[in-house]
């Protein structure tokens, strides 16, 4: 039972992530239409600017103390480096957007899905280059094996900050979405383009703030992997958005409920699997873990072609 | 604007090469692709081989993309299927390479069947989603698997000669001695199967269930109300599309003696969809111009890096990465219709000469 609520918590946490990345992916998706691939890039993105920002700075003497691997950082206080970090990749998002999509508004589905892609790769290719390919120390607040035991329990500080945190904001972006005037702005984007624009709605503008929103989601959600692990590499820390596509995709495209859900969801089925199939079935299912997102999802979706909350589409000829 | 004569017959409009400049250009290009080979070095011949291989795995993926218009973002894993039942059947079993690579085509087919009915249901992102989370769970099945039955995750792709193998015989007749170099004549068995899947595209496009497949792409609700049986279509399209993508890894494996997981990655798949686009999406003249392009440019691209004052020594991917790519996205950006584009241009031009529009 204590294994459990263990694995419970730290499925949440997980799953948090998860829903942080899907949540960034949804809304860019409702307000352009378009996927965006380059999703885990951003991520890594704003863990490796929060490294940059946090690590303290090098030591011209002491260089075998980082291993050789270490490049100085600008040693500001977390919190700082935190939100900057996290500002810096809503503008890269933003960049993204103006430079490279923006001028494939109308254009046929495929071009925007490659060009994301290649975005993608480019920026990873670039932050190898620049990080280089081993695996870097996210430094945390606090000690980061830190644990405290309730009833028997023991949970660790990072799984709660995590979800603690990023329920926070995923409260506030909801109220935001739901109440506010530039809520408003982005859910008529979201329905209708044109008739936004008819209706003196800055759509320009509301892409601009719905894809920083979507990389600030990307880079909280890298810095809360890099506190989970706790170090981040440039060439795979990626691979988490690719894990969260599922979650996206069972929550149904075109709805943030659904992605939050489906994050949670599936994060918690994730971490259960890991403690319990995993080493079950032999050599067949090790790492079972890491593609039973993708089983889920194509189960999900034969029954439900557009996910849980996915919109139906309906057709005219 | 017209880009070909006048079609006053129905015949006519069906015909394979539909003009003399059609024959004489395809008389020259196989007598380049003859010639070429003896001209290149190993190098050279190393990109010819990749070339081939992409056109057979492009064509492949322009079916479903391009005819059929599905996007698939999980090619890689069906050339994977492909590569290692080839590597499988020619290490463990002494299958001869004539034998094994159809055999491997016709297994990727069966998995890309099997995902048909999921993907019937499904479409545009959705279905690149799923076919992501396919090359996962293949991928996933492919790493276990190995490790279960060989206790490793690479294999090596013996090639065995026309009929089964002399036992030190391991890398076959096609890598040594002989008139022809093992890379020419790996060549010329490249070229013969590149030359037959464009044919068999060619014709696909020119027949009844290939025009169906585009009713399908352009409109799939309308292509039914029409009589077009969409589902059939679709599935008939992932079949092909799959069956090529596993000749395609066959020919991969035997290009590369040692076969690794590694290179069967989303980036592959990325790239098959990129080279569909860049040639063109919806012809056969694209899929073949596309992946050439593509697998000759990006090396070029990489030769570049080298001489650029980069700060360190990276290594010539990543050079070809952050050359060829941006470029590639600027030409997709300004030339929508890829290098079909500019060729309908030429023609156009010249068709049109001296007059212009």
């Amino acid at each position: 039972m204590t294994d459990f609520v263990q694995l419970l918590v730290s499925g949440l946490a997980l799953g948090s992530v998860y829903a942080l990345v899907a949540l960034g992916f949804v809304v860019i998706y409702r307000a352009s239409e378009v996927f965006n691939f380059a999703h885990g890039e951003l991520l890594t993105f704003g863990a490796l600017m929060m490294i940059y920002l946090s690590a303290a700075p090098i030591d011209e003497s002491d260089l075998f103390a980082l291993g050789g691997s270490g490049s100085g950082g600008l040693g500001l206080p977390w919190g700082l480096a935190a939100l900057l970090a996290i500002t810096a990749t809503g503008l890269l998002a933003v960049v993204i957007e103006r430079v490279a999509l923006r001028p494939l508004v109308g254009r046929p589905v495929f071009v925007p899905i490659i060009i994301t892609l290649f975005i993608g790769f480019i920026l990873r290719t670039i932050m190898v280059l620049v990080w280089g390919t081993g695996s870097l120390p996210l430094e945390t607040p606090y000690d980061a094996m830190a644990t405290f035991t309730v009833g028997g329990v023991t949970i660790d500080y990072t799984s709660v900050w995590v979800i603690l945190f990023s329920g926070v904001v995923l409260g506030l972006f909801f109220l935001l979405l739901r109440f506010s005037k530039l809520g408003i702005a982005m859910r008529a984007t979201s329905s209708d383009q044109e008739t936004a624009l008819g209706l003196g709605i800055p759509v320009g503008k509301v892409f601009g703030v719905t894809w920083f929103v979507a990389g600030a989601f990307a880079a909280m959600a890298g810095i809360f992997v890099g506190m989970r692990e706790p170090s981040v590499e440039a060439a795979t820390a990626s691979y988490i958005a690719l894990r969260a596509f599922p979650a996206v995709i069972v929550g149904g495209l075109e709805s943030p409920t659904g992605a939050v859900l489906a994050g949670l969801l599936l994060g918690v089925l994730e971490v259960l699997t890991q403690g319990y199939i995993n080493d079950s079935f032999g050599e067949m299912s090790k790492n079972f873990h890491a593609v039973l997102p993708y089983l889920v999802m194509i189960l999900v979706l034969v029954v439900r072609p557009y996910g849980l909350f996915g919109q139906r589409k309906v057709e005219r000829l | 604007m017209p880009t070909k004569k006048l079609v006053t017959r129905y015949l006519d409009d069906l015909a394979l090469f539909p003009d003399r400049y059609h024959k004489i250009g395809v008389v020259f290009g196989v007598l380049a692709a003859v010639i070429l080979p003896f001209l290149m070095g190993d190098y050279g011949l190393d990109i010819a081989h990749k070339g081939l291989i992409a056109v057979v795995g492009a064509t492949g993926m322009m079916i479903l993309t391009g005819f059929c218009g599905q996007i698939s973002l999980g090619h890689a894993a069906f050339l994977a299927i492909g590569g290692y039942t080839v590597a499988i059947l020619g290490g463990t079993f002494g299958v001869p390479f004539w034998l094994a690579l159809p055999i491997g085509g016709v297994l990727a087919a069966a998995v890309g069947l099997m995902v048909g009915p999921f993907a019937l249901r499904l479409e545009g992102l959705y279905l690149a989603i799923v076919t992501i989370g396919l090359l996962f769970l293949v991928e996933h099945v492919l790493r276990n698997g190995l490790e279960m039955a060989y206790a490793k995750d690479y294999l090596s792709v013996p090639m065995h000669s026309w009929f089964g193998s002399a036992p030190d015989d391991v890398l076959g007749s096609f890598r040594e001695d002989g008139a022809l170099s093992g890379g020419q004549k790996l060549y010329f068995l490249f070229l013969v199967i590149a030359l037959g899947t464009l044919w068999v595209s060619k014709n696909l496009q020119r027949s009844h269930t290939g025009r169906a497949m585009m009713a399908v792409r352009d409109r799939d609700m309308a292509a039914e109300v029409l009589g077009v049986n969409a589902a059939q279509s679709k599935f008939i399209a992932f079949g092909l599309s799959s069956f090529f993508a596993g000749i395609a890894g066959g020919m991969y494996a035997f290009a590369h003696p040692v076969l690794t997981l590694e290179p069967f990655n989303l980036q592959m798949s990325v790239e098959y969809v990129a080279m569909v686009i860049l040639g063109g999406v919806g012809t056969t003249f694209g899929a073949a111009w596309g992946a050439l392009a593509f697998t000759v440019l990006l090396p070029l691209a990489g030769e570049l890096g080298q001489m650029l004052p980069f700060p360190s020594a990276f290594s010539s991917e990543h050079q070809a990465v952050i050359i060829f790519f941006p470029l590639l996205c600027l030409f997709l950006v300004f030339e929508p219709l890829g290098i079909l584009g500019i060729w309908l241009r030429v023609k156009r031009y010249f068709a049109a000469w001296p007059f212009r529009y």
